[in-house]
């Protein structure tokens, strides 16, 4: 049986294990969460190295992308090199491709049409989705700076995206992860500043992105929205249901009762391929996903 | 070595360029802060005052009661700072540059010189 691990410097409440069949291959498929401690998470993957088929690393990136630029964040990139053997994946590779079919996915079902008022929390980590969507010809807002960095300013746009990006991000990329995204006991709890972003929330009919913004800054109420999003576990689901939520959608699909996050798919994906991370291109990964016939998770929950 | 006049010339610049600037100003609206600049190796402070989206430079460095932020390094690396001939990441990151203040406000420093002299 092959084995694909995500180490991952959110919460170890998440933590989780499932065995499942991917093109006949059956994969022990688990999570393990190191409470936002990055010298356990290096150890973790040092000792993984060579002992399962791929690695992928969760809440954190190594690359984000603007406009064709790709920038690394170098604490990022120090997890990936404990690994001298065994591929090790962030998802951004999955993302540029998977994400954007979810777009499309909601498209063909009527839940995103021109003119859709989408608040993208973070879309460096996750271009090909705001590409996407802005390409559908959805009001987009992305919430990088609101979120990551706690300035209240919405970038209108991807033009803007990118040329923010381009100011901001080969400096903040050098900053510890911890200072950009919330890890560990942080994933957990709601941001003190929450309240001063509520407003675009509630003026978004779709609330896109990676899930602990979303969790960590979004109101109480979330009455008739769409979540569209990745990495949710059952008691997520239910508190989006509490809040009102209309729909969730989940990039990857629902595997024992729980979305795993795009590293750990991409993971799987690397593993069947058996190539090199380098050497893997947008197509294979297409190819692959149509042979799988992925698709997204789509749930109705009010 | 650097003088206090230089460094105070260099601060007026960051001010003036903050105010010049009306995307930054408006992120600065919520960003009420003192911001004492303080120079480790020379009897150099300053005061930079955020109020409504405008910065005020004021001389009186010694004088501020309680600092939301203290900047301070030694003042070559203040001027330069402020002169935006480096960034700040890699002295913060380093050491040779220290920032008192919540992450958010250590961020938001950041921010703006990146927003001033990013590429």
């Amino acid at each position: 049986m092959r084995k694909v691990v995500s180490v991952s410097l959110g919460s170890s409440s998440r933590d989780h294990e499932v065995v499942a069949e991917f093109l006949g291959q059956e994969f022990i498929v688990s999570r393990v969460g190191t409470d936002g401690d990055f010298e356990r998470a290096q150890q973790l993957i040092r000792e993984l190295d060579g002992r399962v088929d791929a690695i992928g690393l969760g809440g954190i990136d190594v690359y984000l992308y603007a406009a064709g630029e790709r920038y690394a964040l170098r604490d990022g990139l120090r997890l990936m090199e404990c690994a001298r053997f065994t591929p090790v994946v962030d998802g951004s590779g999955l993302k540029n491709t998977l994400e954007r079919q979810a777009v499309y996915f909601l498209r063909d079902r009527g839940l995103l049409e021109p003119g859709t008022r989408v608040l993208m929390v973070s879309a460096v980590d996750r271009f090909g989705m705001a590409e996407a969507l802005a390409g559908v010809g959805c009001r987009l807002i992305c919430g990088d700076l609101m979120f990551a960095a706690g300035v209240p300013y919405p970038i209108e746009g991807l033009e803007e995206l990118a040329k923010m990006a381009k100011k901001l991000l080969p400096e903040m990329a050098k900053m510890p992860f911890h200072m950009l995204y919330p890890t560990g006991k942080k994933q957990e709890e709601k941001a003190a500043n929450a309240a001063k972003f509520a407003a675009y929330f509630e003026q978004a009919e779709v609330i896109a992105g990676d899930f602990h913004f979303i969790k960590r800054y979004s109101p109480d109420r979330l009455e008739q929205k769409t979540i569209l999003t990745n990495t949710v576990t059952q008691k997520d689901v239910q508190t989006l249901r509490e809040q009102g939520v209309k729909w969730l959608v989940t990039t990857t699909p629902e595997l024992g009762g729980r979305s795993f996050g795009t590293n750990v798919l991409e993971a799987v994906l690397v593993a069947l391929l058996g190539k090199r991370w380098e050497e893997i291109t947008a197509e294979d990964y297409l190819d692959l996903l149509e042979k799988l016939r992925l698709e997204p998770r789509l749930e109705r929950l009010n | 070595m650097a003088t206090h006049e230089e460094l105070g010339e260099c601060l007026a610049d960051f001010r003036d360029r903050c105010n010049a600037d009306p995307q930054l100003r408006r992120l600065l609206l919520d960003w009420d802060r003192d911001i004492l600049v303080q120079a480790t190796d020379a009897d150099s402070s300053y005061v930079l005052t955020v109020r409504d989206g405008t910065v005020y430079l004021d001389h009186r460095g010694g004088e501020v009661g309680r600092p939301d932020v203290t900047v301070s390094a030694e003042i070559a690396l203040l001027v330069e700072l402020f002169s935006g001939r480096i960034t700040p990441t890699e002295p913060y990151l380093n050491g040779t540059l220290k920032v008192l203040g919540t992450e958010e406000d250590v961020m938001r420093l950041d921010f703006i010189s990146l927003m001033i002299w990013g590429e």
